[in-house]
C-alpha cells in the first residue's frame, strides 16, 4: 500500500519549523482503532490520519499497530475539532519534511474552498464539481485519475427493482453527459461500465448516450404510469443535483421519478417513503481493474441483490469485461459518471503527487515553500 | 280610560313613532352612506392593487433587463457565440444572479431555446423552452403571467423576457417572481383586508392551491364554488363568503382573474374585505339609534305626561266645576284664562252655567209663583165651599130674625149646627195644609214592612167591600224573609194609606189592589199596584208636585206627602202607569238609612196611557 522510500534533505528545501494546515470534511471523534466511525466521512478522515501515524496498513484499508510508528505522531488532540501531528524523527523511512500537520475537522466544502482562497489552509479535498470554481477563485487544484464512480442502484426487494423494462427505461433515459459536463463541470466522464477507461480499457464498449426514444418505448410497454423514488445521500448537494437531473430526464421519457434524500446508510427516506433506488459512490482502492471490480461487486451485491460473480485472482480483461457487462446489462446497477479526487493546495506546497487509488495523502513527502498567495498551478496527472 | 290617559298615550305614541322613524331613517341613510363609502374604499384598494401589480410587472421587467444589461451576461452571450463554446461553465450563473436580483425564476436560454442555466430548475440545463423561440416582441410585451415548472412542482410566475443579441444569435434572459405567499405578503393592504391567490395549476379546484401570505388558506373549500365559477368564466366579480351566523364573519371578495400570455387563466386573485368593521359600524349606529330612541321615548313619556296634563288640566277643572254645578253649586265657574279651544270651552261653559242658573232662577221663581197661585186657587177653592153654606146660614139667620121666636129658634138651632160643621170643615182643611207644612222627621226603629202593609190594608178592608160601591180585591205577594228596616212606622203607615186611597180613587169600578214586597240587595222594595184607569205621561211627571191633583176634591198633597216620607227615609219612589191598565208605585227603602238624603225627584214611567186620579 505504501511505498517505502528514504527522504533525502536537499539544500533547496527549507529548514524545519513548518506546519501543513489541512482541512478535513469529516469529524473524527475517536482515534481508537476499536471505535468504529459513525459515518463514511469520519471513516475517510480517520483513515487519512491513521495512514500518517501508523507504519503499516491492512488490506481492507484499516491500520493497526503502534500509534506513532508512522511518519507522524499525535501531538495535540481535540476530539471532533482538531488534531495535530508532529513529525516522527525516528521514522525508519526518514523524517517528514514538514514539522507538523494540523487537521481542522468538520469543514464544509465551502469552508474548505474559502480557506484555500484565503490561504488559511494548505491542503483540502474539494468536490470535483467545485474544481472549476476553485480554479476561478485562484486555488491551486490537483486532481487524480477519475477513480470514483457514481452509480444508481435499484434496491433489492423493491417492486421497481423487479421490472427489467423499468430499470432499462430509466437507464436509457439518463443523460450522463449532462451529469459529467454540467454537474461535474467537466471534471468527470460519463460512465457506461463499472470501471474507468484508464483502468480497464474497455469502458468505451459501454454506451453512455441517452436514448430517450427507446426509453419512451419501454415505458409505453409498461402500461401504467411507472413511478419510483430515487434516494440520495442527505446533505450531498452533488448527489441531489444528479438525482434531480435524473428525475427530469426520466420525466421526459414518461417515468415519474421523485428525488428524495435519505440518511447515510439508511434505506428509509426522510419522508418515510422507502426509495426504490439510490445513488451510491464507489471508490477504487486499487489500480487493478480486477480488484476494483471485485470490491465494487462486493459492495453492490447486498444492496442490489446481484447474482454472485466469481472473479479469479488472475482474471483476464475479457473475464473482467464479461462480469462488468453482465452487471450493467441487468440494469440493477446503472453507472452514471466517473470523477476524480480533487485536492486544493496552497501555493507553498511543494512536491505534491496525487495519490494513486487507495493510497493515502503523501504528506510525509511534501515540503512547504514560498509566501501565501503564490501563483496557483493545476496538477493534473 | 281617562281623557288624560288617552292624550298621554296618544302623545307618547306619536312622539315614539316620530323618534323611531327618524332614528330608523337616519340609521338607514347612515348605513347606506357607510356602505357606499366602504365600497368606494374597497374599489380604491382593488385599483391600488392593480396599479401595484402593474408596477410589480414593470419592476420584474426592469430587473430582468438589468441582468440582461449586465456585463457578465453580455460576456456570456459573446462566449456562447463562439464555436465550441463551453456551455457548462455557465450552468450555475442563474442561481447567483437570481439571488442578487431577488428573482424567484431566472433562466439563461440559448438561441435554440436550450436552457443554459436555470435558477428554479438547476438540473434542467440542456432542455429546450420552445415557447421562447416563437416570434414575439418581448421588450414591448413586458412582464406577463405564466406557468413555470420548478423542482417543487408547477408554479405561477410573473415573468419577463429580455434578449442579448450577439451576432445573429440571441441569449434569452427569462426571469420572474413567483406568485405565491411571498408575493401576497409584499402587498400593502389595510387592516381588515386580505389578499388570497388561487393558482390554477390543476384541472379541478384544489384547496391547497388557494393561499394567503402564510400558506394554504384554512377551510379553503369554502371558496370552491366561486373559484370554479371563475375558472369557467374568468371575469372580475364580487362575492361574499359567509362563515357562521355572525354577519361580522362575512367577507366580501373582489375577484380578479389573472390571465397568461395566451389568455389562459393562471390564477385568481381574491381581495377580501372583512365585514367586521362594517358590522361594527352598523352595530354602533344601531346602538346609537336605540339609545336615541330610548332617550326619545323617555322624553316622549315626560313630554306626553306634561302635555296631557297641561291640555287636560282645564278640562279636569271644567269637569270638577260641572260636578259642582250638578251638586247645585250654580256659582261655580271655570278659569277662563288662556286662549284656544279650551278657553272658548271654559267661557262657553261659564256662559252656559250662567244662563242655566238664571233660567233656573226664573224657573224656580215661576214655579214658586205657580205654586203660590195653585195654593191660592186650592185654598180659595177649599175655603169657598165651606164659606158658601156659612154665608147662606148667616143670611138665613138674618131672615129668621123677623120670624117667630119658635121659628127663629128652630132656624137658629139648625144654622148654628151648620156653622159649626162648616167651621170644623174649615179647620180640617187648614189642618191638612198645616200638617204638610209641618211634616215631622222620622223616628227610626226596627220595623217590618210586611206588618205595616198588612195593618194598613186591614183598615181599608171594610171600605173595599162597602155596600154601594164595586168591590176591590186585595192581593198580597209579601216576601216572608223580608228583613226589618230602620224606619218610622207611623210615617210609613201614613204614606201607605195615601197610596191605597189613591188606588181606591183610581178604581171607581172596582178592581185588584196588589201589594208586593221583596228584598233587592241593601234595600226593600214595596210595590203598590192597582188595576185602575191609569195616568197620562204628563200626569206622571207632575204626580208628586205638591197641590197638583187630577181629582175634583183633592188637595194635591197626598202623593207629595208620600214622596216626602220616602225621601226622609233615604228611599226613592217611582211610578209606572198605562192608560186603561193601571198604575204601579215602586218604593225602595234602605235597610238602614245613613243620613237624610237630598230630595230626589220621583221617576215616572208610562206604559202607554195615563188615566189615574190623584188624591
Amino acid at each position: 500500500m505504501f511505498a517505502v522510500a528514504v527522504r533525502v534533505q536537499t539544500a533547496r528545501r527549507p529548514a524545519y519549523g513548518q506546519t501543513l494546515r489541512v482541512d478535513l470534511g469529516g469529524v473524527v471523534n475517536s482515534l481508537d482503532p476499536a471505535v468504529a466511525p459513525a459515518n463514511p466521512a469520519e471513516a475517510e478522515a480517520k483513515r487519512e490520519i491513521d495512514s500518517l501515524i501508523y507504519e503499516r496498513g491492512n488490506p481492507d484499508g484499516t491500520f493497526a499497530g503502534v500509534a506513532g510508528s508512522g511518519p507522524f505522531r499525535i501531538s495535540a488532540w481535540d476530539p471532533g475539532k482538531r488534531v495535530t501531528l508532529a513529525a516522527n524523527d525516528d521514522y525508519p523511512a526518514g523524517r517528514p519534511f514538514v514539522d507538523s500537520v494540523e487537521f481542522q475537522m468538520g469543514r464544509t466544502p465551502n469552508d474548505r474552498l474559502l480557506d484555500l482562497e484565503l490561504s488559511a489552509a494548505d491542503f483540502a479535498e474539494i468536490p470535483a464539481e467545485e474544481a472549476r470554481q476553485a480554479v476561478a477563485g485562484g486555488v491551486r487544484v490537483s486532481a487524480s485519475h477519475p477513480d470514483r464512480l457514481l452509480a444508481l442502484v435499484f434496491i433489492a426487494g423493491r417492486p421497481a427493482a423487479q421490472d427489467a423494462r423499468l430499470r432499462q427505461a430509466l437507464s436509457e433515459s439518463i443523460d450522463r453527459s449532462a451529469i459529467a459536463d454540467f454537474i461535474l463541470q467537466k471534471e468527470g466522464a460519463p460512465a457506461g461500465g463499472l470501471l474507468p477507461q484508464w483502468s480497464s480499457g474497455t469502458a468505451f464498449l459501454f454506451a453512455t448516450a441517452a436514448d430517450t426514444v427507446g426509453a419512451k418505448a419501454l415505458v409505453s410497454q409498461i402500461g401504467s404510469s411507472p413511478a419510483l423514488v430515487l434516494g440520495y445521500d442527505f446533505g450531498d448537494s452533488f448527489e441531489q443535483s444528479v438525482a434531480e437531473r435524473i428525475a427530469i430526464d426520466a420525466h421526459t421519457a414518461g417515468l415519474m421519478v421523485t428525488a428524495q434524500p435519505i440518511h447515510a446508510g439508511g434505506s428509509t427516506g426522510a419522508s418515510g417513503v422507502s426509495p426504490d433506488a439510490r445513488l451510491i459512490r464507489l471508490s477504487m482502492l486499487s489500480s487493478s481493474p480486477r480488484d476494483s471490480l471485485a470490491k465494487f461487486l462486493a459492495t453492490l451485491q447486498p444492496i442490489a441483490g446481484l447474482d454472485a460473480i466469481s472473479l479469479p485472482e488472475a482474471a483476464s480483461p475479457e473475464q473482467i469485461y464479461a462480469a462488468e457487462r453482465s452487471v450493467v446489462d441487468d440494469d440493477r446497477v446503472v453507472p452514471l459518471a466517473w470523477y476524480p479526487q480533487v485536492y486544493g493546495l496552497s501555493a507553498r506546497v511543494r512536491d505534491w503527487q496525487a495519490p494513486a487509488p487507495g493510497d493515502a495523502w503523501p504528506f510525509a513527502d511534501l515540503w512547504l515553500d514560498g509566501p501565501v498567495g503564490s501563483v496557483p498551478q493545476k496538477d493534473h496527472p | 280610560v281617562t281623557f288624560r290617559s288617552k292624550l298621554f298615550w296618544l302623545f307618547t305614541l306619536a312622539l315614539a313613532v316620530s323618534v323611531g322613524l327618524i332614528a330608523a331613517g337616519v340609521t338607514v341613510v347612515t348605513r347606506q352612506a357607510f356602505e357606499q363609502m366602504y365600497a368606494q374604499h374597497t374599489d380604491a384598494l382593488v385599483a391600488q392593487f392593480q396599479r401595484e401589480f402593474e408596477q410589480r410587472k414593470q419592476d420584474v421587467a426592469r430587473r430582468v433587463q438589468m441582468i440582461t444589461d449586465d456585463e457578465a451576461t453580455v460576456r456570456m452571450a459573446i462566449a456562447l457565440n463562439q464555436p465550441q463554446a463551453d456551455v457548462s461553465a455557465y450552468v450555475n450563473v442563474a442561481t447567483g444572479d437570481s439571488k442578487s436580483h431577488q428573482l424567484d425564476f431566472l433562466d439563461f436560454v440559448g438561441s435554440d431555446g436550450s436552457i443554459i442555466s436555470s435558477a428554479e430548475n438547476p438540473e434542467r440545463f440542456g432542455y429546450k423552452l420552445d415557447w421562447l423561440t416563437q416570434p414575439e416582441d418581448w421588450p414591448s410585451l413586458g412582464a406577463f403571467l405564466m406557468k413555470v415548472n420548478t423542482q417543487e412542482g408547477p408554479a405561477v410566475g410573473l415573468i419577463a423576457v429580455s434578449t442579448v443579441r450577439v451576432g445573429d444569435k440571441d441569449l434569452y434572459v427569462v426571469g420572474g417572481e413567483r406568485l405565491g405567499k411571498n408575493f401576497l405578503a409584499s402587498l400593502v393592504l389595510p387592516v381588515g383586508m386580505r389578499a388570497l391567490l388561487y393558482l390554477n395549476l390543476d384541472p379541478t379546484f384544489q384547496a391547497v392551491n388557494l393561499i394567503d401570505q402564510s400558506g394554504p388558506v384554512v377551510e379553503g373549500d369554502r371558496f370552491a364554488s366561486f373559484i370554479e365559477s371563475e375558472t369557467r368564466h374568468p371575469a372580475a366579480q364580487i362575492f361574499k363568503v359567509v362563515s357562521g351566523p355572525d354577519p361580522a364573519n362575512t367577507e366580501e371578495f373582489h375577484v380578479l382573474p389573472l390571465m397568461g400570455r395566451q389568455k389562459e387563466l393562471l390564477g385568481v386573485l381574491l381581495v377580501g374585505s372583512s365585514q367586521q368593521e362594517m358590522v361594527a359600524i352598523e352595530h354602533r349606529i344601531r346602538t346609537l339609534a336605540e339609545g336615541v330612541v330610548a332617550i326619545g321615548l323617555l322624553i316622549s313619556l315626560l313630554l306626553s305626561w306634561w302635555g296631557a296634563a297641561r291640555v287636560t288640566r282645564p278640562v279636569r277643572k271644567l269637569a270638577a266645576v260641572a260636578r259642582e254645578v250638578s251638586k247645585g253649586n250654580w256659582k261655580a265657574r271655570v278659569d277662563e284664562r288662556g286662549g284656544g279651544e279650551i278657553g272658548q270651552l271654559a267661557r262657553a261653559f261659564n256662559q252656559m252655567t250662567q244662563q242655566l242658573s238664571e233660567q233656573r232662577e226664573h224657573l224656580v221663581q215661576a214655579e214658586r209663583v205657580a205654586a203660590w197661585r195653585e195654593l191660592a186657587r186650592r185654598l180659595a177653592h177649599e175655603l169657598k165651599n165651606p164659606l158658601f153654606p156659612l154665608q147662606t146660614t148667616v143670611e138665613n139667620l138674618q131672615h129668621a130674625k123677623d120670624k117667630s121666636p119658635a121659628q127663629f129658634e128652630e132656624v137658629f138651632r139648625e144654622s148654628t149646627g151648620i156653622l159649626l160643621a162648616e167651621i170644623e170643615n174649615l179647620e180640617k182643611i187648614i189642618g191638612r195644609f198645616s200638617d204638610f207644612a209641618r211634616m215631622p222627621q222620622p223616628e227610626l226603629s226596627s220595623v217590618n214592612l210586611n206588618d205595616i202593609v198588612r195593618g194598613v190594608v186591614k183598615l181599608f178592608e171594610a171600605q173595599f167591600s162597602a155596600v154601594g160601591r164595586p168591590p176591590i180585591t186585595s192581593e198580597f205577594h209579601l216576601a216572608e224573609d223580608l228583613p226589618s228596616i230602620q224606619a218610622d212606622a207611623a210615617l210609613l203607615h201614613r204614606a201607605l194609606e195615601n197610596l191605597i186611597l189613591n188606588a181606591m180613587d183610581a178604581m171607581p169600578a172596582g178592581g185588584v189592589l196588589m201589594l208586593r214586597t221583596n228584598r233587592e240587595k241593601a234595600e226593600v222594595h214595596l210595590e203598590v199596584s192597582d188595576t185602575g184607569t191609569g195616568l197620562a205621561p204628563e200626569e206622571c211627571e207632575r204626580l208628586f208636585t205638591p197641590y197638583y191633583t187630577t181629582k175634583q176634591h183633592g188637595t194635591g198633597l197626598g202623593l207629595a206627602v208620600v214622596q216626602s216620607v220616602i225621601s226622609d227615609h233615604g228611599g226613592r219612589i217611582s211610578v209606572e202607569s198605562e192608560m186603561g191598565v193601571g198604575t204601579s208605585f215602586h218604593i225602595y227603602l234602605p235597610l238602614k238609612p245613613t243620613a237624610r238624603p237630598a230630595v230626589t225627584p220621583p221617576v215616572a214611567e208610562t206604559r202607554e196611557a195615563v188615566g189615574a186620579q190623584k188624591a
